[in-house]
């Protein structure tokens, strides 16, 4: 699909003028965007970022290597989004579906020509009924205002991807990456229970609904949470809604790697529960406070009634045996781990690194090597075996970069796991591939793909 | 129906051996139908291999031959998603019952279909592990058949339900070929189709083996039994317990017809007959804080209007609390022949409301309806009681069967929370469903399977297909695209002489359906 001159004027008719961002505007948005997440000391087109496989830290540096858009549209109802759509099937041009852009390499932003459709100003609550523990909104909620409003009921929605915090609901749901809570709450796709949807080809889908159990037809809620607005335009979620733990504490044990991962497999492995066993400051530069030369920092965090984290946290001082050197309690509990959904923000490169937990003595390991190429950090969520790597890739080392990354892949795959780019530069991307396509499900995708979006309007590919 | 062809048979008999090939009508009349066994159709033969390339081979001869396939698990299923329509093979994965990895280090175990639910947490408890999905059938459900109906059970209302836990699945599509999805331990970037599959009720694949993860048996466990006098005190009761910011694993609620059909039978479990309702409810998790959590949940029931609260002070107790839930459906055989067991879910603040509405409603049509359901959830089991000898209560049974779906629909709620919609409930579509969604799941269905060979006549009401075509050779030769042969609802199965739900049928299951 070519997009055709002035066909975004043609999209741009199904709104009000001010609705509508082009040209100066459109890229004064974005770069808004970019720079209210850009880490300090970042300089502007640092490491030539195209795009976003996972979609969050944008940096303005990634619009100057890529495609600006040609304009930024703000419908406000479902119906709108369903005339843009439509419009756009007849003008030829490509949509980006987003919610108030911060994380914009979700809907495949720089790659192709087009229009990026914003939902932010979708952002009713249509429905909350807190004894129900369910809420219904417009995909343009903010997910700060969203826990501000369930938190005045005692209760919050825990996803904790990264980007979740400064984005919007739909947005958290389309790109559908969930965080280290994943394991006591559920990941994003357990916790939608409702979506409104414009798909591709233009039609208006309704599916799940607002109960908590709901075994009525195929499950596409969660065929569409985590389709990174390649099947459609998510207008309208529902959701689960948790009690507000009474207590939140999280333990923080500093020594070396080695034996830090020692410590966190006691913990994943005990029987008590924990909500997250996060690792951090490995590699070039350190990530967590207070944490010295070669240390890194094991963060366990409990939550629950007072009393049952008072236990969990004797349990867990036991399993690792040793006491704390920082324990953070409530507020600054809270505040770490939200920090730590920012953790990527705005890095040119990078890497997920997956396997089994068993692993992740291995998978650190390899994650290091990769960090020292890159000059970045390692952090880990050590109960999913989840490692990712940050960093940045300065101009001429990409062939280099990209054959380390090459490398890491080859390791993973060989203990059945996966390596997968949330962002690199273009060369890199070339050199080594985002990772994860093909497989066993490829035909299938791509055939799911044309049936949501048989003119291949929106963004054309679901990493 | 359909003579199985003799090339197909001796193809059959090839891959899986004499014996896991069934053609004996005799023999198949065992297969007629799952446990909903208002619906009855004998299939052409029964197929049962015992590997993922047995099953891989069967389903490709199956397709060649042009046959429509039925998956069958246990047969437990309550929505006649088993049934063989048109004279479809059964591909029965009871065989495939093996167990293959439990890797208590990551939590996740790796097993054949055929697997038991409830073997499934036995064989993990050595590890101090268990499979959280319960449901009531799950010392007779199969992992496979819970993969297919995304099965949820009591305890879900803390741990999720069934595609919460399935993390990576190896399928066999209707052509045979094989198609591995997810895994724990790999990141799958891309469309979620191992959560797509899940519940999709055998009409895209046959899953082969599935990865589930496994958590760790809770520390400590506190039941309590709250005795109401109303209902609506028991449904309030459930609200103000959510309300308060507990999450118990579970609360169930049993109505006064149901208490009084368990304590006149031999599962009596010592629950007063005067009261009209009883509430279950279970905290778990580390020993420490939950008799101050079983206490706040047990004093918002006083609240509520709760005559008795009782708590159990050992396991022995804790079943003798649950023994008046989990026997419930076998205990109903006592008051009538036959029970539509019905399931919906409704906003748990509309329990009141709902259930005051369905009284109602049995009121009128001067019928008995007993309650037994996961409140929790707001997933109601009206289970209305008839004897299907009598056509006049037949036809008031489907009428108010129609109005309580109704009720639900409306109350902001959906037709189906846990039984899945087979053939029973693809009427009952429409009410959550406009045209455009239901084009989508066709879509999605001719994605899986190309040639509508699998499980047709399932989920998706007749005559909705986009262009209004017989569909595949599935629908076209299962005669199911219009109403074919079909009984649809009550008034298909008076005409066809069945039944409803047979009685002894739930009772020999040792579990409640719901």
């Amino acid at each position: 699909m070519k997009t055709a001159a002035g066909a975004v004027s043609v999209i741009g008719e199904v709104l009000r003028g001010e609705q509508v961002l082009e040209g100066d505007a459109a890229r004064a948005w974005v770069a808004g965007c970019g720079r209210a997440r850009r880490p300090s000391g970042m300089r502007e087109g640092d490491g030539g970022v195209v795009g976003r496989a996972d979609g969050w830290g944008p940096s303005s540096g990634e619009w100057t290597a890529g495609v600006w858009p040609e304009a930024i549209l703000f419908p406000e109802s479902v119906d709108e989004v369903q005339g843009i759509v439509r419009a756009a099937i007849e003008a030829g041009v490509h949509l980006f579906p987003a919610g108030c852009g911060g994380w914009p390499g979700a809907g495949g932003w720089g790659r192709e020509a087009g229009a990026i459709v914003s939902t932010e100003r979708m952002d009713r609550v249509v429905h909350y009924e807190p004894a129900d523990l369910t809420l219904t909104a417009g995909a343009g909620l903010g997910m700060r205002a969203l826990d501000e409003l369930a938190g005045r009921n005692g209760q919050w929605l825990p996803m904790d991807g990264p980007g979740c915090g400064d984005g919007t609901l739909g947005a958290a749901v389309a790109c559908g990456v969930s965080g280290p809570l994943q394991g006591r709450y559920g990941g994003v796709r357990d916790n939608v229970l409702g979506l409104e949807v414009v798909t591709g080809d233009g039609r208006i889908l309704r599916v799940g609904g607002r109960v908590v159990k709901n075994v009525a037809g195929y499950d596409m809620v969660r065929l569409f949470t985590g389709s990174r607005g390649s099947l459609g335009v998510i207008t309208r979620v529902s959701v689960r809604l948790f009690p507000r733990p009474e207590a939140d504490v999280t333990l923080c044990f500093r020594r070396g790697a080695a034996e830090v991962v020692e410590m966190a497999r006691a913990v994943c492995t005990a029987s008590f529960p924990v909500a997250a066993v996060e690792i951090a400051g490995g590699g070039r530069e350190s990530a967590a406070p207070g944490a010295g030369d070669g240390e890194m920092v094991l963060a366990v965090r409990l939550l629950g009634g007072a009393e049952e984290v008072g236990a969990a946290r004797a349990r867990t001082v036991g399993s690792v045996g040793a006491d704390p050197d920082e324990v953070l309690v409530a507020g600054d509990s809270a505040a770490h781990h939200e920090g730590r959904t920012r953790w990527e923000d705005g890095s040119p490169v990078v890497a997920r690194l997956a396997v089994l937990p068993d692993r992740l003595g291995e998978v650190m390991a390899c994650a290091e090597r990769v960090a020292g190429v890159v000059r970045g950090e390692v952090a880990a969520d050590a109960m999913r075996g989840l490692v990712r790597v940050k960093g940045s890739c300065a101009p001429g080392r990409e062939r280099e970069v990209a054959e380390c990354l090459q490398r890491a892949r080859a390791e993973m795959v060989g203990w059945n796991g996966s390596l997968v780019l949330s962002a690199a530069p273009r060369e890199v991307v070339a050199g080594v591939g985002w990772g994860g396509e093909g497989g066993g499900g490829a035909g299938l995708t791509d055939r799911i793909k044309a049936l949501f979006d048989p003119h291949s309007v929106l963004a054309s590919r679901c990493p | 129906m359909i003579p199985v062809p003799i090339a197909l048979k001796a193809s059959l008999t090839a891959i899986c051996g004499p014996d896991g090939v069934i053609v004996d009508p005799d023999r198949l009349l065992v297969y007629e139908s799952d446990a909903l066994t208002a619906y009855r159709h004998r299939p052409g033969a029964v197929v049962l291999p015992r590997t993922t390339d047995e099953l891989r081979h069967s389903v490709r001869e199956i397709a060649r031959a042009g046959l429509p396939i039925v998956p069958r698990g246990a047969g437990t299923g309550l929505s006649g998603g088993a049934v063989a329509l048109g004279g479809a093979i059964v591909v029965g994965t009871a065989r495939m019952n093996r167990i293959l990895v439990i890797d208590a280090p990551n939590r996740r175990a790796v097993l054949q279909p055929g697997v038991i639910n409830a073997e499934l947490s036995a064989a993990a408890a050595a590890h101090g592990l268990y499979y959280a999905p319960d449901p009531s059938s799950q010392t007779a459900c199969t992992i496979g058949g819970n993969v297919a109906e995304n099965s949820g059970g009591p305890h879900c209302l803390k741990y999720g339900v069934t595609s919460r836990y399935v993390t990576g699945l190896t399928i066999v599509l209707a052509d045979g070929s094989v198609v591995e999805l997810g895994g724990l331990g790999r990141e799958a970037p891309g469309y979620d189709l191992v959560g797509l599959f899940v519940g999709s009720e055998g009409c895209f694949g046959i899953a082969a083996e599935i990865e589930v993860s496994l958590l760790p048996v809770p520390e400590g466990v506190r039941t309590l039994l709250a005795i109401f006098d109303r209902i609506e005190d028991a449904g309030a009761a459930v609200s103000d317990i959510v309300s308060a910011g507990l999450l118990p694993a579970a609360m169930e609620i049993i109505d006064g017809p149901t208490i009084r059909a368990v304590e006149d039978s031999v599962f009596a479990a010592g629950y007063p007959t005067d009261a009209e309702a009883a509430l279950v409810i279970e905290f778990d998790g580390l020993e420490a804080g939950l008799d101050a959590e079983a206490e706040r949940g047990a004093e918002l029931c006083r609240r509520a209007g709760a005559r008795e609260v009782r708590s159990a002070h050992d396991e022995a107790e804790r079943m003798a609390l649950w023994k008046g839930r989990k026997k419930a459906f076998g205990a109903m055989g006592r008051i009538a022949p036959d029970l539509l067991v019905q399931d919906a879910t409704v906003p748990r603040t509309t329990l009141p409301t709902i259930l005051k509405g369905i009284s109602e409603i049995a009121r009128r049509y001067d019928l008995v309806v007993a309650n037994v359901f996961h409140a929790g959830d707001g997933n109601l089991h009206p289970n209305i009681l008839f004897d299907r000898r009598d056509h006049d209560e037949l036809e008031r049974v489907e009428r108010a069967s129609k109005e309580i779906m109704q009720i639900c629909v409306d109350s902001g709620g959906t037709i189906t929370g846990e039984h899945g919609v087979g053939l029973d409930k693809k009427h009952h579509m429409p009410l959550i469903y406009g045209p455009a969604e239901l084009d989508a799941m066709w879509g999605l269905r001719r994605v899986f399977d190309p040639a509508g060979a699998m499980n047709p006549g399932k989920v998706l009401p007749d005559g909705t297909e986009p262009g209004g075509k017989a569909g595949g050779r599935g629908e076209a030769e299962a005669g199911v695209a219009g109403d074919g042969d079909l009984p649809r609802g009550l008034a298909g199965a008076k005409a066809a002489g069945a039944g409803v739900v047979g009685m002894k049928g739930l009772s020999g299951m040792d579990a409640s359906p719901a």
